[in-house]
């Protein structure tokens, strides 16, 4: 049988990664660019938000116009969007027009036309975003959370802050491009219905003489604290906690991933049954492990009315602590084969996959199977589980909540 | 290669199943033809209240043991409300399948007990409120209520917090006696899976189910033109919907409108994304259709700043007449390429394709397979559309604003 995985990196030091999928028709493909919030300049945030809306208005041989045109007439669904560590291109369609694009994606990312119209466009674009935050409680929480928990630039809003978009300029966009779309730590990650060979020489021919300056390290500083509220008139009260947890490739990461699924895996978790099935206090309660490289964490979320804010903050409070206290059998039985199923269900999507092994490569510098992952699920045992909960009092915490009125916090 | 199966218990319960021997899964699902539109003002709110009832428990089973046994087989399951259906679904691992039936079988006997259906009031009430706190979902419920005037489809999904406070348990069960069971509901099938195993299976639990027979009113709807604004100072931006007849779900012209949606507000390359976002004079501009039973909707949405969102509506509703006169053969080629991949990509994971032909089934009562979706969708043309606009020329339109400006016409 045929290789289903591919791993290679140029000397210029971009990454290809691939899955073959049998019986798929389709392909998708994830480009990541080291170009994430967290390493936008100091005071340009947003500015890979405004950079990654403007490679799309003309690139290579076509304007603005023809390039869109040109990705509609192969039919591809596609995503454009920046995080904190990369500024990511994804798009699925029928493999061989996936295979067709890869063209037009090394047009947008190596030869933009940055014009000064878009430029115009990209950047009104990003501060109307920015100002509808506000009128969205719950994202504008989840914001407020990050930034609050994570060390500096990790905590960065991806949209930017206003006065840093005020200030971008359509030269600084131009020279941030050129800072920081390079192949140094870019991944091209494609899955589904693919020959190895041919993507592998159409990526060389596309982009083996792409160079560019290297990753520039960042500084980290911690973040502004740990309690913050933000006044809004509501409907609800929206509740944030997030609090640090061991890393995606420790040892320990599959112990400490089941204590999550224990505490909000399925409807039958910990934080769905006590804060809502028992006690009816809301309707959205949730708590998922997020992964940074160097970082990893839990991020909890509760949205509740006002007048039960306190009561859900102190109930979701127990939960996190209870977890310590150790964990049945039985609720990691289901908190294993609830993960296998999603990591085998993951096989039947291609853009799934392809953005999991890119995800994967820029974490551990390799792709892991889908059997490797499962037997590392196989593997956990309530004793692992539990000597490490005993061995990790949550937190500290960060809590943030917006709503009408402050709570008393733990 | 995809195969479709039928078949129907004397009971009158409809099951259908494409079987995809390349899947790693199995979704299941149970519809029943029943929504916000078939409710009383009375009792508005009652079918998404039981939806939520149903997770409580049977005369067999509690609400912790519904969660515990989906869990136990690590299912993806969940359950959504429309004005027109209910659906109850979940997504297991093939060796899961009889117990997986089984127990979607157990929840749809619903014990509604009435200290369970006293708490629920209460996540129902957090439902509505975490609602209020999203402006897009403000405006569309706005929306349908005034473009339906006395038509049930007005009617909200969720109900308002007075109709769910008021309603009673013996209503629902009421609701329940008359609206669930064969005859007004399908068990859909997908994925991996035997079709003889599926119908033994939904026989031996489902075979007792009492036959219903749940007619649905059907009142032509009486479009006029007309507006509402919704002031809220407490928003940054103002957020606009109109609604406008299109082809109903029975329509054959249905196909066309998906077209015709694709060209004139898709996210990229559209009609509206040239005219409005690329622009940026919005930040968003989508058109889209929207098929009821036995009526239909086209609809637009734009989000900008207040002081723009007229000049942004003049430009799509501009854009719409064009669009009568004139549209050409490559963006149609655009739009339908689009599509395709998008089936493509629906057909290879087997919950995104049980969702679409159990929906397809509760409207039409007829299988599509992907293939014939294709043919139908290649076939559409310039003279399509033309006679679509002309069947369909988006008047009389309902216009519903909300956010922080004046709303006045100008």
């Amino acid at each position: 049988m045929a290789e289903r995985y591919l791993q290679h990196t140029f000397a210029n030091g971009l990454t290809i990664v691939g899955q073959r999928m049998a019986g798929m028709q389709s392909a998708a493909m994830t480009f990541l660019l080291p170009a994430g919030a967290a390493s936008d300049p100091a005071d340009r945030s947003g500015s890979a938000t405004v950079l990654a809306d403007l490679v799309l208005r003309g690139a290579g041989e076509r304007d603005n116009r023809q390039l869109t045109d040109y990705l509609d007439s192969l039919g591809l669904q596609r995503s454009a969007s920046v995080g904190v560590q990369h500024s990511r291109f994804g798009c699925a369609a029928l493999a061989a027009k996936v295979i067709e694009g890869l063209g037009a994606y090394a047009d947008i990312v190596r030869r933009p036309h940055l014009p000064q119209a878009g430029f115009d466009a990209a950047r009104d674009l990003a501060l109307q975003a920015l100002a509808g935050v506000d009128d969205e409680p719950r994202q504008k929480l989840m914001i407020k959370l990050r930034e609050w928990h994570f060390p500096s630039p990790y905590g960065r809003n991806t949209m930017g802050e206003r006065e840093d978009l005020e200030k971008l300029t359509l030269e600084l966009s131009r020279a941030d491009f050129a800072h920081r779309y390079h192949a140094q730590d870019s991944i091209i990650s494609l899955a589904g219905n693919i020959d190895f060979d041919e993507v592998k020489s159409e990526v060389e021919r596309l982009f083996g003489d792409w160079k560019g300056p290297a990753t520039v390290p960042l500084t980290l500083l911690p973040p502004p604290g740990r309690f913050h509220h933000i006044e809004q008139a509501s409907e609800q009260t929206h509740i944030g906690i997030a609090y640090p947890s061991t890393l995606e490739t420790d040892a320990n990461y599959y112990a400490a991933r089941m204590a999550i699924e224990v505490l909000s895996g399925g409807m039958s978790g910990r934080l769905f049954t006590e804060v809502r099935e028992k006690r009816a206090l809301c309707y959205s309660v949730s708590a998922g492990y997020s992964s940074l490289r160097g970082i990893g964490s839990i991020l909890v979320y509760a949205g509740t009315s006002n007048d039960r804010a306190q009561a859900t903050l102190d109930c979701v409070m127990v939960e996190l602590h209870r977890l310590q206290q150790g964990i049945t059998g039985e609720e990691l039985q289901r908190a294993k084969i609830g993960l296998k199923a999603s990591t085998i269900m993951q096989g039947e999507s291609t853009s799934a996959r392809a953005g999991a092994i890119a995800h994967d490569f820029y974490m551990r510098g390799r792709i892991r199977t889908l059997d490797e992952i499962k037997s590392a699920i196989d593997a956990v045992t309530v004793e692992h589980v539990n000597a490490y909960l005993k061995d990790h009092e949550p937190g500290p915490f960060t809590i943030v909540t917006v709503g009408p009125k402050e709570l008393k916090l733990p | 290669m995809l195969s479709f199966h039928q078949a129907q218990l004397p009971n009158g319960l409809d099951i259908i199943a494409e079987e995809n021997p390349d899947s790693y899964s199995t979704a299941l699902g149970l519809f029943v033809k029943t929504g916000s539109r078939d409710e009383s003002a009375a009792i508005n709110g009652v079918s998404h209240f039981l939806e939520h009832m149903m997770f409580k428990g049977s005369t067999k089973y509690t609400w912790e043991d519904m969660n515990r046994i989906f869990d136990e087989m690590g299912a993806k399951y969940n359950a959504f409300t429309s004005q027109e259906m209910t659906a109850y679904y979940a997504n297991v691992l093939p060796e899961f399948t009889e117990k997986a039936l089984e127990h979607l079988s157990h929840l749809l006997r619903p014990a509604i007990r009435p200290s369970d259906f006293d708490t629920e009031k209460n996540v129902i009430l957090e439902e509505i409120a975490m609602y209020l706190d999203d402006p897009g979902h403000r405006l569309y419920e706005k929306l349908m209520e005034v473009h339906f005037g006395n038509h049930p489809l007005s009617m909200s999904i969720l109900g308002a917090p007075e109709s769910i406070i008021r309603l009673q348990r013996d209503q629902m069960a009421a609701y329940f006696r008359q609206r669930y069971g064969p005859g007004n509901m399908v068990l859909a099938a997908t994925g991996r899976l035997a079709f003889d195993q599926i119908v033994a299976l939904a026989e031996k639990y489902c075979g007792s189910w009492p036959h219903v027979d749940a007619p649905r009113q059907q009142p032509a709807p009486l479009y006029k033109p007309q507006r509402s604004d919704m002031f809220d100072t407490k928003l940054n931006r103002q957020y606009l919907m109109a609604m406008m007849p299109g082809p109903s779900a029975q329509d054959e012209q249905r196909f066309a409108a998906r077209v015709l949606a694709d060209v004139v507000g898709d996210s990229d390359g559209s009609r509206f994304y040239w005219a409005l976002v690329d622009n940026a004079i919005a930040e968003d501009a989508d058109f889209g259709f929207y098929p009821h039973d036995s009526c239909g909707s086209f609809y637009l949405a734009l989000t900008a700043g207040p002081e723009r969102i007229e000049q942004a509506l003049k430009i799509a509703i501009a854009e719409l007449e064009k669009i009568k006169q004139d549209v050409n053969d490559e963006e149609i080629e655009r739009a339908k390429n689009k599509l395709a991949s998008s089936l493509v990509l629906q057909g290879e994971v087997p919950l995104g394709r049980m969702r679409s032909m159990g929906g397809q089934w509760i409207y039409n009562k007829e299988y599509r397979s992907l293939e014939q979706d294709m043919a139908t969708l290649q076939a559409v043309d310039r003279k399509s559309l033309q006679q679509l606009t002309r069947d369909f020329p988006f008047n009389p339109m309902t216009i519903v604003t909300l956010g922080p400006g004046s709303g006045a016409q100008g």
